[in-house]
C-alpha cells in the first residue's frame, strides 16, 4: 500500500462491487443441462452419482470376474461362464459415484479493476459450470480468493442447490491483493477430497500464479484454469507523464507513455497470456483464456467444449 | 565581440540567476497525473527493458536542459545587443560646426549661405555610416549645440534645421575647443567645419588650438564678394551742448570693384543727411559729421548700392545708435550765496536749480525728488536721501569727517578715472586754506594734498546716494576762475544722474553686453529687434546679456526701462569674400570624409531568431517524446 492509499479516491478505485444479477437466462440454462464437467482423473465419490469410480459395485458397468467366495451375493454369479466352464465366477460392476468440483474465483481487487467486467465474467463462468455439475449430480464447491480464502460455498448437490451457489457468488465482491500460492495453500488444506478444481482468475498474482496452480497439482487435483481476460487492459489509453499505482500491492511507478511505451506494454500484455498458457501447457493444465469481449454463451457452449472442457 | 547593450557582468548575473532556477525547475519532479493499473509488474517489465537504455534517457533529459540553457544564453546574448568589435571602432564620431555668423546672411549664394550650409550639414548627416554619431552645434560668437551625440539622422536633421543666423562673427577657436573636448578620446573623430571661411586664426588668448587625434574637415560655402558695410559708427552729445551732437562712422567696401554708395542718416526716423560717396576695392571711408541736431533719441545710418541693386551682405548696410538720453535735473543748493557755484550751474540748461539758505534747506528737502543737493559751506545734521555735492562741509554729520585745517593745499594727486574729475585740470589749482577730510573705508579720495596724504577731494555712496565732498571754500580759492570748476559742478551733477562720457552709444553684437539697470532686481525683460522678449540676468548692477542681433533694445528692470542699440560693426564679417580650408594645429582641412557600407550589425535579431528555432525544436521533440 502506498502513500497515496489515505486519499479517498484512490481507496474507492480498489473495491469494485460486482453486479452480477444477470447470470443466465433459462434457454442458456437448458443448454447448459446437456453439458458435463470432464475429469481426467476418476476420484472417489462418496455418493452415488453418475461418475465411475475405483470402487466396483453396484453400477451397471461390467468390470471383471473372481471366484466365488461363501456369502456372496448369488445374484452376481455368472451363469453363463459356469455352463461353460462349470466355474462359480462372480461378476464385478463398476460402480458410478459424485464428483468433487471445486470453483476457485479470484476475488483480488485487480478483478473488479475499471467496471468491474472480469470478476462479473468470472463469476458467470463459475455459476455456469456449477450449474453443469450440479446437473449431473456432482458435489460443487465454490471458494472466493485473494491471499486467502475470502468466502467458500460448502459442497453440495443436485440442481436445485444452483441458487445457492448464485446467492454466493452475488455476494463476491472484489478486494485485497492477489496470492494464490498462499491461498491454494489453504484451500488443499480446508478440502481433502481430491476433485476437479476450476481456477477463474485474472492470473495477475506479483508472486506467480504458478505457485497456486503447483499447490493444487501436487496435492492430486485435477485443475482447469479458466485465464479472465480484459484485452482493453493490454491497450491503456494513457498519454503523457502519469504516475502508475497498482491498486492491489499500491506500488507507484513515474512511467511517461509513449506510442512506443504503449507497444511494449501491449506485447508485454501477449506475453505474459503466452506465459500463461505456456506453463498451463508445459504442465499439462487445460487452459482457456476467457476473454471478456468474447459474448458469455459462446464461450460456455463453445469454447469450453473445443478446449475439451466441457462434453 | 562587444556588448553595446547590457555589460557583461549584468549578462552573467542574468544567465546564473535565471540559469539557477532553470535548473532547480528540472531538478523538481512535476505532480504527475495518476493512473490506476491491475497489475504493475506489467510495467515493470516494459520499465525494466527501458531502464537498460536508461543511460540514453539521462541523456536526453541532459540534452533537454542545455537546450533549455542555450535558449536562456541565446535571450541573455540578445539583451547584451552584441557587435563586432571593428564595427564600433569603425565608426566616425563627427561634430559638425555650422556657421552661423553674420557673413552666413549673405545672398551671393541663392537663397543664401546659411540654407546652402544647412544642406551641405544635411549631406553629411544622410552620408552617416550605420555605425557613425554625430554632433551639430551652431558656430556664431557662441558655439551651441543643438543635440547630444547620436546617429538618429532625422533627429540630425531637424538640429541642423535649427540653426539659425546671428548679426555676430564667428569665435572659430572656441568652436574648435569644444568641438575637441567632444571628441577626446573618441576613436575615429572628425571635425567637419561648414562656412564661407572667415573664420580667423584658430588662436585665441590661451594659444593656438590642439585638434589632438580630431580629423579637421571643411565645407566651402558662398562664392561672391560685393559687399560695403558700415563697420564704425558712434554718436554723442556736447557736453555743454546736450541739444546737438556728432556723429562718427566708418563705410568699407570689401569688394573688388569700386562702389558708388548712398548713406543716409536717420534721426528718430527722420533724414537727417544724405550723401552720396564712392568706395575704391578694399577701402575703409571715415565720415564725421559735427554739429548735428534735429534727433533726440535714435540715430541710424543705412547704406544702399547708388544704382539701386543691393549688395550680397544687408546685416551690415544698417548702423543704429542711441543718444543718451536727456531730461531736466532738479538741484537743490543751500547755499547762502555763492555767485560762482549759481554761475557754473547755469551753464547746464538743463538743470532745474532752486536756491534756497540753510534755515530753508529743511523745508525744502522735505518736498523730495532732488536729483542732487549742493551744500556750500554748511553740512545738514542728516545727509539727504539724494545725491549731494559738499562744499567745504563742516561738523561730523557729513558723509566724511572734517578733519584739521590745512594751510595752502593743493591737488597734488588726482584720480583722473573718477568721472567727477576726468578731463579736469586741477594740479595747478591755488587754495589759501581748507580741511583734511576723513574717507570712510570704500570711499574714493579724487583729490589729496601734501603729496597724497591729505584727502580734499572726496567721492563715495552712502545708503544708495553718491556724494562729492570738497574740503575747502571755492572762494578762497582761484578754481572758480578756471574752466575746470563748472566743468567740475556738471560732471557732479552728471554723475549723480548717471550722464557721463562713458555712455555708449551702439554696442558691437558678439559681446557680452552689461546695461546698467537701477534697483535690487534680480532680473530684468528685454524686447529684441524683432519684437520678443526676453529675460536676462542682473549681476552687480547691469544686465547681463549676449547680443546676437542688430537694433534698438528696450531693457525694463523693476518698473524703469531703459533703451540701447547694438550693431555689427565687424569689418571681418563685412569681408564676405569665402576663404580656403582653414588650417588648423598645423593640419590643413580637408573634404569630409564618406561612410563605409556593411558596419552595422544587429545580432541580436539573429540570436532570436536562433531561439525561435529552437524553441520550435524543443516544442517538437517533446511532443513526439524524443526528449523525454
Amino acid at each position: 500500500m502506498g502513500l497515496l492509499d489515505v486519499l479517498p479516491w484512490r481507496r474507492a478505485k480498489r473495491s469494485v462491487p460486482a453486479g452480477d444479477d444477470e447470470i443466465f437466462d433459462d434457454e442458456f440454462q437448458r443448454k447448459l443441462e446437456y453439458l458435463a464437467l470432464v475429469s481426467r482423473r476418476v476420484f472417489a465419490g462418496r455418493l452415488r452419482a453418475e461418475r465411475r469410480t475405483k470402487k466396483s459395485g453396484s453400477g451397471v458397468e461390467f468390470a471383471d470376474h473372481r471366484d466365488y467366495q461363501p456369502g456372496d451375493d448369488f445374484r452376481t454369479l455368472d451363469w453363463n461362464v459356469y455352463q461353460r466352464f462349470e466355474k462359480l465366477l462372480v461378476r464385478l460392476f463398476e460402480e458410478e459415484e459424485d464428483l468433487a468440483i471445486y470453483f476457485i474465483v479470484d476475488a483480488s481487487a485487480s478483478m473488479g479493476f475499471g467496471d468491474g467486467r472480469k470478476l462479473r465474467y468470472a463469476k458467470k463462468v463459475a455459476a455456469a459450470l456449477a450449474y453443469v455439475g450440479l446437473a449431473n449430480l456432482d458435489r460443487v464447491s465454490i471458494v472466493s480468493t485473494t491471499d486467502a480464502i475470502s468466502g467458500r460455498m460448502p459442497e453440495t448437490r443436485g440442481k436445485a442447490r444452483i441458487f445457492k451457489a448464485l446467492r454466493f457468488l452475488r455476494a463476491v465482491r472484489a478486494d485485497g491483493r492477489t496470492d494464490l500460492g498462499d491461498a491454494m495453500k489453504t484451500f488443499v488444506a480446508q478440502n481433502k477430497r481430491r476433485g476437479l478444481a476450476v481456477l477463474v482468475s485474472d492470473l495477475y498474482d506479483p508472486a506467480g500464479f504458478e505457485k497456486g496452480v503447483n499447490v493444487l497439482r501436487y496435492n492430486k487435483f485435477d485443475v482447469f484454469v479458466v485465464h479472465v481476460l480484459d484485452p482493453s487492459e493490454g491497450r491503456p489509453k494513457l498519454h503523457g507523464d502519469v504516475l502508475v499505482y497498482d491498486c492491489e500491492t499500491g506500488d507507484e511507478r513515474e512511467v511517461t507513455v509513449t506510442p512506443k511505451v504503449l507497444t511494449r506494454f501491449a506485447e508485454a500484455f501477449d506475453m505474459h497470456r503466452a506465459d500463461v498458457e505456456r506453463f498451463c501447457v508445459t504442465h499439462q493444465v487445460p487452459y482457456v483464456a476467457a476473454s471478456v469481449e468474447v459474448p458469455f454463451d459462446e464461450l460456455i457452449l463453445h469454447v469450453f467444449r473445443r478446449g475439451g472442457f466441457l462434453r | 565581440m562587444i556588448f553595446s547593450g547590457l555589460p557583461l557582468a549584468e549578462l552573467l548575473a542574468i544567465f546564473g540567476a535565471v540559469g539557477v532556477g532553470v535548473v532547480v525547475l528540472y531538478i523538481l519532479k512535476l505532480r504527475r497525473r495518476v493512473v490506476v493499473v491491475p497489475f504493475s509488474p506489467l510495467w515493470e517489465r516494459i520499465l525494466r527493458d527501458k531502464e537498460a537504455t536508461s543511460l540514453f534517457s539521462k541523456l536526453k533529459r541532459v540534452l533537454s536542459l542545455l537546450l533549455q540553457l542555450a535558449l536562456l544564453a541565446l535571450l541573455v546574448l540578445a539583451l547584451g545587443d552584441p557587435r563586432a568589435a571593428e564595427s564600433l571602432v569603425q565608426g566616425r564620431t563627427v561634430v559638425v560646426l555650422v556657421d552661423a555668423s553674420a557673413s552666413m546672411q549673405a545672398v551671393d549664394v541663392s537663397p543664401s549661405r546659411l540654407e546652402v550650409a544647412r544642406g551641405e550639414a544635411k549631406k553629411i548627416v544622410r552620408g552617416l555610416g550605420g555605425a557613425d554619431r554625430m554632433l551639430v552645434a551652431q558656430m556664431d560668437a557662441m558655439v551651441t549645440p543643438l543635440g547630444p551625440v547620436t546617429a538618429d539622422t532625422s533627429a540630425l536633421e531637424r538640429e541642423v534645421d535649427a540653426v539659425r543666423a546671428t548679426d555676430t562673427r564667428a569665435d572659430f577657436p572656441r568652436a574648435l575647443r569644444f568641438a575637441s573636448d567632444v571628441l577626446r578620446g573618441v576613436p575615429r573623430g572628425e571635425i567637419v567645419v561648414v562656412s564661407d571661411g572667415a573664420l580667423g586664426e584658430a588662436s585665441d588668448a590661451t594659444g593656438p588650438v590642439h585638434l589632438g587625434d580630431a580629423r579637421l574637415s571643411f565645407v566651402k560655402v558662398g562664392s561672391g564678394r560685393r559687399n560695403v558695410g558700415v563697420t564704425q559708427f558712434a554718436v554723442r552729445r556736447y557736453p555743454l551742448d546736450k541739444n546737438r551732437y556728432e556723429v562718427m562712422l566708418e563705410l568699407t567696401n570689401t569688394g573688388d570693384a569700386a562702389e558708388d554708395v548712398e548713406l543716409q542718416l536717420l534721426g528718430d526716423g527722420a533724414l537727417v543727411d544724405l550723401t552720396k560717396l564712392r568706395l575704391q576695392p578694399g577701402e575703409r571711408l571715415p565720415r564725421f559729421y559735427p554739429q548735428l541736431s534735429g534727433a533726440s533719441r535714435t540715430l541710424e545710418a543705412n547704406l544702399a548700392l547708388a544704382d539701386g541693386v543691393r549688395d550680397d551682405l544687408a546685416v551690415d548696410d544698417h548702423a543704429y545708435a542711441l543718444l543718451p538720453e536727456r531730461r531736466r535735473a532738479r538741484v537743490l543748493v543751500v547755499t547762502a550765496g555763492n555767485a560762482y557755484l549759481d554761475a557754473a550751474l547755469l551753464l547746464d540748461e538743463y538743470l532745474d536749480v532752486t536756491d534756497v539758505v540753510p534755515a530753508a534747506y529743511s523745508k525744502a528737502i522735505a518736498t523730495g525728488g532732488w536729483d542732487a543737493v549742493v551744500f556750500d559751506g554748511v553740512t545738514p545734521a542728516e545727509m539727504p536721501r539724494a545725491h549731494a555735492l559738499y562744499l567745504d562741509p563742516r561738523g561730523d554729520t557729513g558723509p566724511v569727517k572734517v578733519g584739521p585745517a590745512l594751510v595752502q593745499p593743493g591737488f597734488d594727486k588726482v584720480d583722473r578715472r573718477h568721472p567727477a574729475v576726468r578731463f579736469l585740470a586741477l594740479d595747478d589749482v591755488n587754495v589759501s586754506a581748507g580741511h583734511r577730510l576723513v574717507p570712510q573705508a570704500g570711499d574714493k579720495v579724487l583729490g589729496a594734498s601734501d603729496g597724497g596724504a591729505s584727502p580734499l577731494l572726496v567721492a563715495g555712496d552712502r545708503g544708495g546716494y553718491r556724494f562729492v565732498a570738497l574740503g575747502f571754500d571755492v572762494r578762497d580759492s582761484d578754481l572758480p576762475l578756471r574752466m575746470a570748476w563748472p566743468l567740475f559742478v556738471v560732471d557732479c551733477i552728471n554723475w549723480f544722474t548717471d550722464e557721463d562720457a562713458q555712455y555708449l552709444s551702439t554696442f558691437r553684437t558678439g559681446e557680452v553686453w552689461r546695461i546698467p539697470v537701477a534697483g535690487g532686481v534680480a532680473q530684468a525683460s528685454v524686447k529684441l529687434p524683432d519684437g520678443t522678449t526676453q529675460s536676462v540676468p542682473v549681476h552687480e548692477g547691469r544686465a547681463v546679456m549676449l547680443g546676437e542681433h542688430a537694433g534698438f533694445y528696450e531693457l525694463t528692470a523693476g518698473e524703469q526701462a531703459t533703451s540701447f542699440a547694438a550693431s555689427l560693426l565687424d569689418a571681418s564679417e563685412s569681408a564676405i569674400a569665402p576663404q580656403d580650408a582653414p588650417s588648423v594645429d598645423g593640419k590643413a582641412a580637408g573634404a569630409p570624409e564618406g561612410f563605409r557600407m556593411g558596419v552595422r550589425r544587429e545580432i541580436w535579431i539573429y540570436l532570436l531568431l536562433a531561439v525561435v528555432l529552437l524553441t520550435a525544436l524543443e516544442w517538437a521533440t517533446y511532443h513526439r517524446r524524443l526528449t523525454v
